[in-house]
């Protein structure tokens, strides 16, 4: 029911997602940024923080930060404070490899961040040969240290055709650390684009993944998942994809796209430091096509009211079209597997 | 919470989760913001229309995103 709001557009994000590093001291083999040294231009501590500002005037809720790895940023703790101080949510995806008890204590002080630790395996080996050497036991350390902070905390993993068999381990995991358990959608973004082929998820990984998520309530997974969530799940969130309606990426070096995944010229939105943000919020081009975005090939499918053909980003990747339905959806997915292929409220007075 | 269109979004941090509150023009975001007592941000009202912004923060009370604190 809220659908019919968030399409008739929102004054501003509800949360932004905020890239605020390209610099990485790991090469996952699946990062959707490529991160690894720094953008030649990111935003300089002064320019950070006035995007704070403006993100605060426009009414936005939540900032995400990523990267790269977002503590590698000499000010990031500045940029998180400022955030803080006007009443901005904030959560952290980070690798985990910078987080010391110090640094734990300070953020856990300002009671408003929400930590995300990235594990791709429930086994050494599966992350490390993802991740690379000794992230499965940096990752588990820094976990640790957040379990005993009141830091709501979680692990972050990404599905992919390596660690799909590992995700109920990964699970018990979690619960035996105290944390909670997000999966993320691997999508063919920065170097997935390369890794793809080996690490996507099969058809049959993905219904087996969506079964079971089905009797996991407690398991998060943002809006990943939603073209393939279960019956079981579909009142936990929203059933679109909120890219330039709820949310938005703001990259490194202040420019501006629908999402995460889709950080290419040609969804460039704008800049923050060619235009003020609110500005490219409601009038880019970009944003304005996507929120019009209708996948006319998915719209007689019976499941199309619950997932509105899915995640326009895979099938951008995979097809140059956003149009086309999500390649990986419940039905497909079927299709596939059976060889026929061919949290949210609305109150009112 | 803010303003939107259809009336006030708000965002709760413990979900995180959203309402969407459908309140029109019965409560506007400053009146929330300024954290007035009900009958002083209602006085102006129509007694129809006080009753159904009286409801509506009743409900938003219930379910937590407002808090009822005393004045004094």
């Amino acid at each position: 029911m809220s659908n019919r709001f968030v399409e008739a557009g929102l004054t501003a994000p509800v949360n932004v997602t905020w890239e605020v590093t390209l610099a990485c001291n790991l090469r996952c083999r699946h990062c959707l940024s490529a991160a690894g040294g720094p953008a030649p231009r990111e935003l300089t501590t002064r320019e950070a923080l006035g995007l704070v500002d403006e993100l605060h005037r426009m009414g936005v809720f939540q900032v995400n930060f990523g990267g790269g790895e977002p503590f590698l940023r000499p000010d990031f703790e500045e940029v998180l404070a400022a955030c803080h101080g006007r009443g901005i949510v904030t959560c952290i995806s980070t690798n985990g490899t910078l987080l010391d008890p110090a640094r734990v204590d300070r953020l856990a002080r300002s009671g408003m961040v929400a930590v995300q630790v990235s594990l791709d395996g429930a086994r050494r080996e599966t992350c490390d040969a993802i991740r690379g050497e000794g992230t499965y036991d940096r990752a588990l350390e820094a976990l640790g240290l957040l379990a005993q902070s009141p830091i709501p905390t979680s692990i972050n993993a990404v599905l992919t055709s390596a660690n799909a068999g590992e995700i109920p381990e990964l699970h018990d995991l979690a619960t035996s650390l105290g944390v909670s358990l997000r999966v993320s959608r691997f999508r063919p973004a920065g170097r997935g684009a390369a890794a793809w082929d080996e690490l996507r998820p099969h058809a049959s990984q993905l219904l087996e993944f969506s079964a079971w998520l089905a009797a996991r309530g407690d398991v998060r997974t943002g809006d990943s998942f939603f073209s393939l969530t279960p019956q079981e799940r579909m009142g936990l969130g929203l059933n679109l994809c909120g890219a330039a309606k709820l949310t938005c990426c703001i990259g490194p070096e202040g420019d501006v796209y629908p999402c995460a995944f889709l950080q290419m010229p040609e969804f460039r939105a704008g800049s923050v430091r060619e235009e003020p943000f609110a500005g490219i919020w409601a009038g880019s081009g970009v944003f304005r096509a996507l929120r019009g975005l209708r996948i006319r090939s998915c719209e007689s499918c019976h499941r199309f009211d619950r997932c509105h053909g899915g995640c326009p980003a895979v099938a951008y990747h995979m097809g140059r079209d956003l149009g086309r339905g999500d390649p990986e959806c419940l039905e497909r997915c079927v299709a596939a597997v059976t060889g026929a292929d061919g949290a949210l409220e609305e109150l009112g007075p | 919470m803010r303003q939107e269109a259809f009336g006030l979004l708000f965002y709760d941090m413990r979900g995180p989760r959203l309402l969407f509150a459908r309140t029109g023009d019965l409560l506007d975001a400053g009146v929330i913001a300024r954290g007035l007592p009900v009958e002083q941000a209602l006085r102006a009202r129509d007694p129809a229309s006080r009753a159904a912004a009286g409801g509506l923060i009743r409900r938003l009370v219930d379910k937590g995103f407002l808090r009822e604190q005393p004045v004094c």
